[in-house]
């Protein structure tokens, strides 16, 4: 995405590179800028190194080469404390959720809060409500083996935006969830998006990108190409 | 951020979006409590926790014990009147008796009956009968404070009298030098069952990290710090600590009530090595450190495995 100059960077890509071991590279020379505030899609065919390139974003990867700064630093730079501060600005949704088993559906969305060390009466309302927003609200005390996949991704969600990050990634967030609630996550993303959150989200749904006026990000054969949704 | 749900509601008309008026719940703990295994474990830890409980009160006993019959050896005297002929045997000793009386004037003295004192010389000399006329030693003990032998020998010799005096010191110090042996071992014992403590301990944590790593990517993902995941392990390590070794200091000491009570090894034994107060607040205290070398070793653990992946990433 060209940098308009207007915003801080959230994050900015220069010559990245990524290869596994000693195997060829999956990403290459990968050149991107995520403005503060912006909404963005990712897409690209499956393999195509989508899931690869976000744990880059959040920081679940170092790159082979090349330069990754993250809210204006330099991401090999960071102290283990900063890098685990930069974590609690990001709110992550991922493919196979990473709920954990024996925590209920309040405690894993409410994991977040804890690491950042609230007290549970400063969060339990909002909580609540968040969970009743999602169409949660029935399912507090429920446990993960228990809830459907659409119920997983929904907790999923609910857990990376309780602590209000500034910036959201999310990878086929819709994926599990009927049209109807799929189009309520995104207009809650927007909403986000509108109180000042950087949204970018991977995703193969065409009619999804086709929703909102944002920028796409297409990856292909370790390459990425930016432009505006038609 | 409640505000900003309550915006959101009136976009998109969600009605329910009040909070429900319910208590917080209680928080959960972030690792599970119950393992696979975690019995096995428990029942290592005890083990180790008893066996180091023994060599405590193994050590201490033997120290006591030690320190009783040195002190009871330190304030007796071993008198042995030398005689020329039997006949002065009574005299001699009574002369000896009343030089020592004035001399020790709180000691207890005793004299042997000359055929108690035959007695005594019978085994070094054979089955053979002793002739009546052999010179048979007086003996007389001394028992009392502050008992010299220099003095004694000093005011015994002046009264005419040829003597070898005892003061059990080579005894004393013989006994010293064994149980210093004795406390070594057992502390060298406690120490080792300590090591082997914290060994199973960073073997244990391990084994949780590799088990539990979905729970800490989630955490690390979440933006938890080393020191946030140590805590949970710090946590449940001396959980796992404080029961293993509650469990062992029990059992050592049930053992030792059972050992003491059941005797066997003489009054004098029995009552310096029995556990008593003092030895049950030891067994307490070491069941403390024992359950704190679980947590620092699953703290330490911890924070150097997470180093370790990361740079591993």
């Amino acid at each position: 995405m060209p940098n308009t100059g207007l915003h801080t960077d959230i994050i900015s890509f220069r010559n990245v590179g990524l290869r596994y071991g000693r195997g060829p590279e999956i990403l290459s020379d990968i050149n991107l800028t995520l403005p503060q505030g912006s909404f963005s899609f990712l897409t690209g065919p499956s393999g195509a190194g989508k899931s690869t390139l976000l744990k880059l974003c959040y920081l679940s990867l170092i790159p082979s080469r090349g330069l990754i700064r993250m809210f204006g630093k330099d991401s090999a730079l960071l102290t283990n404390a900063e890098r685990q501060a930069i974590k609690r600005r990001i709110g992550v949704v991922l493919q196979d959720f990473h709920l954990i088993e024996h925590l209920s559906v309040y405690e894993n969305v409410a994991l977040p809060l804890r690491v950042a060390g609230q007290s549970r009466a400063t969060y339990h309302t909002d909580l609540v409500e968040l969970l009743d927003w999602v169409g949660l609200g029935h399912r507090l005390d429920a446990y993960p083996p228990t809830l459907s996949g659409g119920e997983k991704q929904r907790c999923a969600i609910a857990r990376a935006v309780i602590a209000k990050p500034d910036l959201l990634i999310a990878d086929e967030p819709t994926g599990n969830v009927d049209p109807e609630i799929g189009r309520r996550l995104l207009r809650l993303f927007s909403e986000m998006n509108r109180m000042g959150t950087t949204i970018l989200i991977a995703t193969h749904d065409t009619h999804l990108i086709d929703e909102l006026d944002a920028w796409v990000l297409r990856i292909e054969n370790g390459q990425i190409f930016t432009g505006k949704a038609i | 951020m409640g505000s900003a749900y309550r915006e959101w509601a009136d976009i998109y008309g969600q009605s329910h979006m009040s909070a429900r008026s319910v208590h917080p719940p209680q928080e959960a703990a972030l690792l599970p409590h119950k393992l696979r295994n975690v019995r096995a474990l428990w029942v290592v830890l005890s083990i180790m926790a008893l066996l180091a409980c023994c060599a405590l009160l193994f050590a201490r006993g033997s120290l006591r014990l030690s320190e009783d019959w040195q002190s009871q050896l330190s304030d007796t005297l071993t008198v042995q009147v030398l005689l020329e002929d039997i006949q002065d045997w009574e005299p001699q000793t009574s002369l000896a008796r009343e030089t020592l009386g004035e001399v020790f004037p709180g000691a207890d003295i005793d004299v042997l009956p000359q055929a108690q004192a035959r007695e005594l010389l019978q085994p070094w000399l054979g089955n053979t009968s002793l002739p009546d006329s052999l010179a048979v030693p007086g003996l007389i003990t001394l028992t009392g404070p502050d008992l010299n032998q220099a003095t004694a020998q000093k005011a015994l010799e002046a009264a005419g009298l040829r003597v070898n005096i005892d003061d059990n010191t080579r005894y004393a110090d013989e006994l010293g030098r064994t149980a210093r042996r004795f406390v070594s071992i057992g502390y060298v014992t406690l120490l080792l069952m300590l090591i082997a403590g914290l060994s199973v301990n960073i073997f244990a944590t391990r084994a949780g990290l590799i088990a539990q790593k979905d729970i800490i990517r989630v955490l690390v993902q979440v933006g938890a710090s080393d020191k946030f995941i140590a805590r949970l392990f710090i946590r449940q390590a001396l959980r796992r600590g404080l029961i293993g070794a509650a469990m062992g200091v029990c059992i050592a000491f049930l053992l030792w009530l059972g050992l003491s009570l059941l005797g066997g090894w003489g009054e004098l034994v029995w009552t310096t090595l029995s556990a008593g107060l003092v030895d049950t607040l030891w067994l307490v205290g070491l069941g403390c450190v024992f359950a704190l070398i679980c947590a620092a070793a699953a703290g330490v653990t911890t924070i150097r495995q997470l180093a370790f992946e990361r740079r591993r990433l």
